[in-house]
């Protein structure tokens, strides 16, 4: 995208940078007024340079990104079977289901590497009845083992 | 050795001296501390010297070596940037407001540093909270080019380029938020690296605009600042644009060959954007042919202009410098330099969606930058437009009127090493900048220091 030339700059009356400059709280003496009017002049061909016609779509430009949260640690998190996780009527009926669950959950990306990682087939996340208790064996398991530590500080 | 004694050293050197017990580190403090004393009055690129502190750290550095401690900064005295927090040692960033400031605590990257065993000589000028140029309306005059002291060092780490170049310290940390690492490389003749965003901690510095504000190192040589960067890279919980990274160890990779390595010659930014001096012109001809000579593909590389950089670059800038200083500006306006206020105080009238629009562009530039690295491993190009400027010819409003070359890395988010590329026919140092993509720190430092290897330019050093 082409800026626009610098050498376009607005114009501003000594009434405007009053207003501007009580608006912004400030109390200048003439000589720093003129200190600022030189700047503001500059500052106005910069801005006036920045393209600013985009679509509204690009504002996700402007989101950020928090950190994955930290492991809660053994008494935060939730059993295997807790009663907090959505679970239909028809599923939990069956182990079945509750480890496709286990299954579908291990399959998900992480935050962090969302794009790396894509989901795994879903063919994979319907398993056999055999292959479904060996999964809710491992995240049993899974639930007992002591919570990852951090990596340690390079230095 | 590069002739003169243990003060024109580089690190890599005095570390394996120290190493091998032929340098003691109290004797090669006290030939820092003697030449800071003779030179610094024609310099001023210290506001304050530790003496006391200094020698104590070399006692202790000693007393390691004796009990048998290795280390390649082990003994090694650095000064810092005089934003730079450090516990009990005067921070004043160059300023009135600041000037009785002692802090209680160490900057991250100072305690990084003290860990490895340097040597803190003292701290550094700087333009005021690293804005702006050279003042004369301060209670400390402005540090002067110790290659011809009447021209400026460029800035805002004007001591730290000073005290380098002139051998007052063999290491300084500077900071960079629109080129205050690179330009007083460039101007004084030294290695100076704006590393990625994320890399080196920021916490305990003194912020200027803290969406584009990195810390580096500033030294002789490109494998000094490679050095340096191994004791200062790693992750701060504590600096919330810290990024968790694998380790590397910078000083090793700037050992392998560039053979094969694609260069890309931003031509435009030096013969259209900001037209380089015909040395100028002459020092990227001969640049690049020494990288060919290397076994380098050099081929022109095509960038968005350095204006579209530069107004994203001076309106975040402005609006957040403004933000920090808005209080102070208001209760003690005629205690700042008069070029802080003309370079800050335009920054109230930045209207949000102006600066919104300016990092919303600025998410473009990042991206447009990333693909160009796409065809090349890094890019170079001057970070100036020709040798140090007098500095009587220095005006307050320079910061938006005259683009800098290197705004580009910084609102590009990469990182970017400035070498000494060559010299004027009147002697004075012409720099040479390094660019890679985001997280290639090592590879522009492995760049630079093979550059200087080939070209052999780290023999001269300024006669004061």
């Amino acid at each position: 995208m082409a800026a626009q030339p610098a050498s376009i700059v607005p114009t501003i009356s000594p009434a405007e940078m009053q207003i501007l400059i009580s608006r912004a709280g400030l109390v200048l003496n003439p000589g720093q007024m003129a200190d600022l009017v030189l700047a503001w002049r500059q500052v106005a061909g910069l801005i006036a340079a920045i393209p600013q016609g985009r679509k509204l779509a690009d504002d996700m430009a402007l989101t950020f990104r928090l950190p994955p949260p930290a492991d809660p640690g053994p008494a935060a998190r939730p059993a295997a079977n807790s009663a907090a996780r959505p679970v239909s009527p028809a599923a939990a009926k069956g182990s079945s289901k509750r480890a496709s669950q286990a299954s579908q959950a291990k399959a998900r990306p992480s935050r962090s590497n969302a794009t790396a990682s894509p989901p795994k087939a879903k063919a994979k996340a319907t398993p056999s009845r055999a292959t479904a208790a060996a999964a809710t064996a491992k995240a049993k398991a899974k639930a007992k083992t002591p919570s990852r530590r951090p990596a340690s500080r390079r230095r | 050795m590069t002739g003169g004694g243990p003060p024109f050293l580089s690190i890599a050197e005095a570390g394996r001296l120290i190493a091998a017990k032929k340098l003691s580190p109290v004797e090669l403090t006290r030939a820092m501390l003697a030449r800071i004393a003779a030179v610094d009055q024609q310099l001023n690129a210290f506001l304050l010297v530790s003496e006391r502190q200094a020698l104590a750290a070399a006692r202790t550095a000693e007393r390691a070596i004796a009990a048998g401690s290795r280390g390649p900064l082990l003994g090694i005295p650095v000064a810092y940037k005089d934003i730079y927090e450090t516990a009990g040692v005067r921070t004043t960033a160059h300023s009135r407001i600041l000037a009785d400031n002692v802090p209680t605590e160490d900057a991250e990257t100072v305690r990084r540093l003290n860990a490895a065993g340097t040597v803190m000589l003292g701290k550094l000028a700087t333009h005021e909270f690293a804005i702006g140029g050279p003042a004369f309306d301060l209670p400390w005059p402005p540090a002067r080019n110790p290659w011809d002291t009447r021209r400026f060092t460029g800035g805002s780490s004007s001591g730290s380029g000073a005290a380098v170049a002139a051998g007052l310290a063999l290491g300084a940390l500077g900071s960079d938020t629109g080129g205050s690492i690179r330009l007083p490389a460039a101007y004084c003749g030294i290695a100076g690296l704006k590393p990625t965003p994320g890399l080196v901690s920021r916490r305990g510095i003194i912020p200027l605009a803290p969406s584009l504000d990195t810390a580096g190192p500033m030294a002789w040589t490109a494998q000094d600042c490679a050095i340096l960067l191994d004791a200062l890279a790693g992750y701060d919980p504590l600096d919330p644009a810290s990024v968790r990274g694998p380790p590397v160890s910078y000083a090793r990779a700037v050992e392998a060959p560039l053979k094969g390595l694609r260069v890309g010659l931003v031509r435009r930014f030096y013969e259209h954007d900001v037209p380089g001096s015909p040395e100028v012109l002459q020092m990227m001809t001969r640049a690049a042919a020494t990288l060919r000579g290397l076994g380098c593909r050099v081929e022109e590389a095509s960038l968005p202009p350095v204006q579209e950089y530069n107004a994203v670059g001076r309106v975040i800038i402005s609006a957040e410098a403004y933000a920090l200083h808005e209080a102070t500006l208001k209760s003690r306006l005629s205690e700042f330099s008069r070029v802080f206020r003309v370079r800050v105080l335009a920054g109230a009238l930045i209207r949000a969606a102006d600066y919104i629009a300016a990092q919303r562009r600025r998410t473009d530039l990042i991206a447009e930058t990333a693909r160009v690295f796409e065809r090349f491993d890094v890019l170079i190009a001057p970070p100036t437009a020709g040798a140090a400027p007098l500095l009587t010819e220095q005006r307050p409003d320079d910061g938006f009127s005259r683009p800098l070359l290197t705004t580009v890395a910084n609102v590009a988010a990469i990182p970017s090493l400035v070498v000494c590329g060559g010299f004027t026919a009147t002697g004075l140092p012409l720099g040479l900048e390094i660019m890679g993509p985001a997280w290639a720190d090592a590879l522009v430092l492995r760049v630079g220091h093979q550059f200087e290897q080939a070209a052999g330019l780290r023999g001269r050093r300024p006669s004061i």
